[in-house]
């Protein structure tokens, strides 16, 4: 008797989403919504040491307004904004590329791309650290020097600064982003092509027409996890100035939590420039899914 | 028979398990978290050293080796969370305070064991890690800023360096230099704090005074500052350093090849000389720094890295004792020179002919390295460390030397000003 | 599906010079850091990036050290972060999926909860959760254990999120004809749309198995001793602020990429198959 209310349980399309969504809930509960909770509840403390916590309201979150969280915050759009702008289009024509029935070699062009995505940072940084050094000997000042440029301390000044970040960036996540859309394509009816070349359309008609929006929700994906990606970078910055980078050139959100929290250990101030990321970044992925139309798609 | 021998096997390994106790005394576990590879050969030393000196309280030392962040990360995570921290951590000197915030610091004082020898060592080194008139750390080295000469090109543009007494000289010293060689006389840190803080602290500025105060914005570290930027920009006799500090990979390749024709570093950039520099050897002299005036203090202690015991550790006596006979007794100063190539904080071993003794460091710079640290032992001066030290040192690798020497956006006041409006908030 | 005529047009080459381009781009790194892990880390120090073959001072020296520098730990962490990213990755696909298809597939109440749930989770950096989630691990008694490090992101978000995001495209009449047929719900997930899954399962392990084998902040924090560690972790701890071990650091890279390339290309096998099959159902 049990087992069958057992069994029905199991096949009442009423209860078995919730079995199915049962894992993301407790793992929810249990691993992010405790630490949440805790470090909503420290950015409204000041944590002067060990076991010296003093709840002082709003005030870490009126510490914000400083000139090197502004400068994070400068920084952490302008990187976030690079690196959409290069990663969504690119990787859908390095897709479309490899995806294309006439292309040869795809299998080593997708591991060549995507081989990258699977190194760490910490090793690649080294690389990237080292390509873009200030002698004129370095592979960055090598490459610009072919154009007659001067050397450039690329670490050291702002623009060449982002371009270098956005660069290991694109280095590390142009496979990735591409995979995403190569999957995306496999979607795509292939009737629909061959219908589409019947009536004549072009090539780019085609990709207009039929690719991309195909592809509509893998963007919305793509620029969301982007959007995160982007706010919450840390390694590339890292990578390239460890904690400190001079003038606050490189230096995100994330690494502004890590020198608040962790080099000066002020547990409560680092908990507020988090919250505040967080809000940021919810904002931002809000708007920029309202205008893909997302949540009007979802409630019909 | 056969039969005999197997019972008599049994039986003795039955006696074997019933009484284990026969073997060596147990040794004692103790961990110690460290960020620096070479600092585990120097405690694996000093424990073997004392496992000798005390068969009946063996130690056995659980070395862990952390990138430099993450160490420091992990043992304040630990310690915050009260659970998980090892007996034993090394803390380096810009990150100490971190650990001593709040009313009830998770180290152990270790006034017992410094205290009985504090009168031979260097006093302002131990005062960098107190707190409350308790000591919380012992430093491996005592970080004399000296000026490291490229004496080829000293020669060859006719400068004796003993006859470099005062910064004045130096500049002048420089513009032959520069004349002679075409080289740079030194190059100056505008990434990180190793040109501005040994500077300032040997003109008997600080960061803060003694109160705790921010006097980073003084006139005397304004004409500091502005003497670091007129050396680049006015006497052209300095350049900023390549890669932005002393220690990046640029800076090294630069220097091998003899880049520039000195440069202003404290004891312990020795070993990277040694290591990264090789192609300088036999070509360096080391000399203490030149004076701001006659008579004045020609070094600054700079750097360290204070090793610690936690309240955590379940073991504090022994770790204690491990800490006296590891770092503080003669022999173990003598060690920090022979294994690691410092320059113990104890001055009264500088004298002992272990340290002329022939060593990588001996064959590379020659062998009166410490009569002339003997020299200017008095000339020292403390640093004052107080909870916003990490901030302010942060903020002078990122912002002060960076802005007023690099990108030249502000000038040395506005940008001391600036910092130190921030440091008083 | 007669092999089409294979013919070559300007286009085509095009596209292949662009593809080969971006994968040189991708792949010189790696070359450097190969030819490099061969070399003496004072090299390096003293000619900076330098990728010239050099038989002359070449050898194998630095990879011997790995094994037998530090009593062999290299080698205990590469096992740790083996163990690590194999649970993590079959786990957290294997949940992941799950949810991610009932958030796609089912109307239910609370859906749109849990879904903005998932949202905000992702967003969230590990950072700032870090010293609650230690105390947490502590006080379950998971700390220094792969449980401990696996278990927080048994249910990567990113990975709900993007299984959601390809089951909404899925073909529902399937699941109405597994219904017809009398398949249970459990039935229809695993024999009928699971399969069907299959290329965001490709897609999906090869990530989540890079991210297992490239985390480093939480198995830090969450591990204790020494040969506990993985593998990133050892290989920073050879980075130190006042000069780099260069010679293990080279050597122990190009071997920490190997194993993940590994799962890489076993996984772009059934990844492409997977593909194929979906072209020719259409």
């Amino acid at each position: 008797m049990k087992k069958s209310l057992w069994r029905s349980l199991l096949n009442s399309p009423k209860a078995v989403p919730y079995f199915f969504v049962a894992p993301f809930v407790l793992s929810f509960l249990l691993f992010y919504l405790y630490p949440f909770i805790a470090t909503i509840q420290m950015s409204f403390q000041r944590i002067a040491g060990f076991g010296d916590v003093t709840f002082i309201g709003w005030s870490n979150y009126g510490r914000l307004l400083n000139e090197h969280f502004f400068n994070a915050l400068r920084t952490t759009s302008q990187y976030t904004f690079w690196t959409i702008l290069v990663l969504v289009p690119l990787p859908i024509l390095l897709a479309v590329l490899v995806n294309h029935k006439r292309v040869r070699f795809t299998g080593f062009f997708k591991s060549a791309l995507f081989i990258p995505a699977l190194t760490s940072v910490i090793v690649a940084g080294i690389f990237f650290r080292y390509s873009f050094g200030e002698q004129a000997t370095t592979l960055a000042n090598a490459v610009t020097g072919l154009f007659g440029m001067k050397p450039i301390t690329w670490l050291q000044i702002k623009g060449p600064a982002m371009f270098a970040l956005v660069l290991l960036c694109t280095w590390r996540w142009l496979g990735v982003n591409m995979v995403y859309f190569l999957s995306g394509l496999q979607g795509i009816s292939q009737e629909l092509y061959e219908a589409a070349e019947i009536d004549g359309a072009g090539a780019w008609d085609r990709f207009r027409c039929i690719t991309l929006p195909g592809l509509k929700p893998v963007i919305i994906y793509v620029i969301t996890i982007s959007v995160y990606g982007g706010f919450s970078m840390f390694a590339e910055s890292y990578a390239f100035w460890k904690t400190a980078t001079p003038g606050d050139i490189g230096m995100t959100i994330v690494s502004y939590i890590y020198q608040m929290g962790f080099n000066n250990f002020d547990m409560g101030f680092a908990s507020a420039i988090g919250i505040t990321l967080v809000i940021l970044v919810m904002l931002v992925n809000l708007i920029q899914l309202t205008c893909f139309g997302f949540f009007k798609k979802d409630s019909d | 028979m056969r039969r005999i021998t197997a019972w008599l096997l049994i039986l003795i390994v039955a006696l074997a398990m019933a009484f284990p106790g026969y073997a060596a005394p147990k040794a004692t576990t103790l961990t110690f978290w460290t960020f620096q590879e070479l600092h585990k050969g120097f405690w694996d030393d000093a424990v073997a050293t004392w496992n000798k000196a005390h068969p009946a309280q063996p130690i056995a030392l659980k070395t862990e080796v952390y990138n430099y962040d993450e160490m420091h990360n992990k043992l304040l995570v630990a310690l915050q969370s009260g659970v998980g921290a090892p007996d034993l951590a090394d803390i380096e000197i810009s990150k100490f305070a971190n650990y001593l915030k709040g009313k009830t610091p998770q180290l152990v004082s270790l006034n017992s064991i410094v205290k009985p020898v504090l009168s031979k060592c260097i006093k302002a080194r131990f005062d960098n890690y107190a707190k409350n008139g308790q000591y919380y750390g012992v430093d491996y080295h005592v970080g004399a800023t000296v000026m490291y000469y490229n004496k080829e090109y000293l020669d060859k543009a006719g400068v004796d360096a003993n006859k470099i007494l005062t910064w004045d000289d130096y500049v002048a010293a420089g513009k032959k230099v520069v004349a002679a060689t075409g080289k740079p006389m030194t190059t100056v840190e505008v990434t990180e704090q190793w040109t501005f803080y040994p500077l300032l602290s040997q003109y008997g500025s600080d960061i803060f005074a003694k109160n705790g105060k921010v006097i980073l914005d003084s006139p005397a570290n304004v004409k500091v500052l502005t003497f670091l930027k007129d050396m680049i920009y006015k006497d052209k006799i300095a350049i900023p350093a390549p890669g932005g500090y002393h220690h990046s990979e640029e800076y090294w390749a630069f220097m091998n090849k003899g880049g520039a024709a000195s440069l202003m570093m404290p004891m312990w950039y020795m070993g990277r000389f040694v290591q990264y520099m090789p192609d300088l050897k036999g070509k360096m002299i080391i000399r203490p720094l030149p004076a701001w005036k006659k008579g004045g203090n020609r070094s600054a202690g700079m750097g360290g890295t204070g090793t610690v015991i936690t309240a955590q550790s379940k073991n504090k006596a022994l770790a204690l004792k491990l800490m006296a006979a590891a770092k503080l007794s003669k022999e173990g100063a003598i060690k920090t020179w022979t294994l690691l190539g410092f320059d113990p904080i104890r001055w009264d071993v500088w004298s002992d002919p272990a340290m002329k003794a022939d060593n990588q460091y001996t064959n590379y710079f020659g062998k009166d390295i410490f009569n002339m640290l003997t020299d200017i032992k008095d000339e020292i001066g403390p640093t004052v460390i107080t909870e916003k030290y990490p901030l302010a040192i942060d903020l002078i690798k990122k912002n002060v030397s960076f802005k007023a020497l690099k990108e030249q956006s502000a000038t040395p006041e506005q940008v001391l000003k600036e910092v130190a409006d921030e440091l008083r908030k | 599906m007669a092999p089409k005529k294979r013919q070559f047009r300007p286009a085509t080459l095009v596209a292949m010079l662009v593809l080969l381009a971006f994968s040189l781009f991708t792949l010189a790194p790696f070359y450097f850091m190969l030819v490099s892990s061969f070399k003496p880390g004072a090299e390096m120090i003293r000619n900076g990036i330098n990728v010239n073959l050099q038989p002359e001072i070449m050898s194998l020296q630095n990879y011997g050290a790995l094994f037998t520098g530090k009593e062999g730990i290299y080698l205990h962490w590469y096992k740790n972060s083996v163990m690590i990213t194999f649970f993590q990755t079959v786990v957290s696909i294997f949940l992941s999926a799950m949810v991610g298809y009932a958030l796609a597939v089912y109307r239910f109440r609370g859906r749109n909860l849990i879904f903005v749930c998932v949202l905000v989770v992702m967003m969230v950096p590990i950072e700032i959760l870090i010293l609650p989630l230690y105390q947490l691990i502590v006080s379950i008694r998971l700390i220094d254990t792969y449980a401990g490090v696996i278990l927080p992101f048994a249910v990567p978000p990113v990975a709900v999120f993007f299984f959601r995001q390809f089951a909404v495209g899925l073909p529902k009449d399937l699941i109405d004809a597994g219904r017809i047929d009398g398949c249970s719900e459990f039935g229809i997930y695993f024999r009928i749309m699971m399969p069907i899954m299959k290329p965001a399962f490709g897609a999906m392990t090869i990530l989540q198995a890079m991210f297992s084998w490239n985390s480093v902040v939480w198995p830090l924090i969450a591990l204790r001793s020494d040969e506990n560690m993985t593998l990133p972790i050892g290989l920073a701890s050879l980075m130190t602020p006042y000069g780099n071990n260069y010679d293990m650091l080279m050597s122990g890279a190009v071997l920490s990429v190997i194993p993940i390339i590994i799962v890489f290309f076993c996984n772009q096998k059934a990844f492409i198959s997977g593909l194929t099959v979906g072209a020719i159902k259409e």
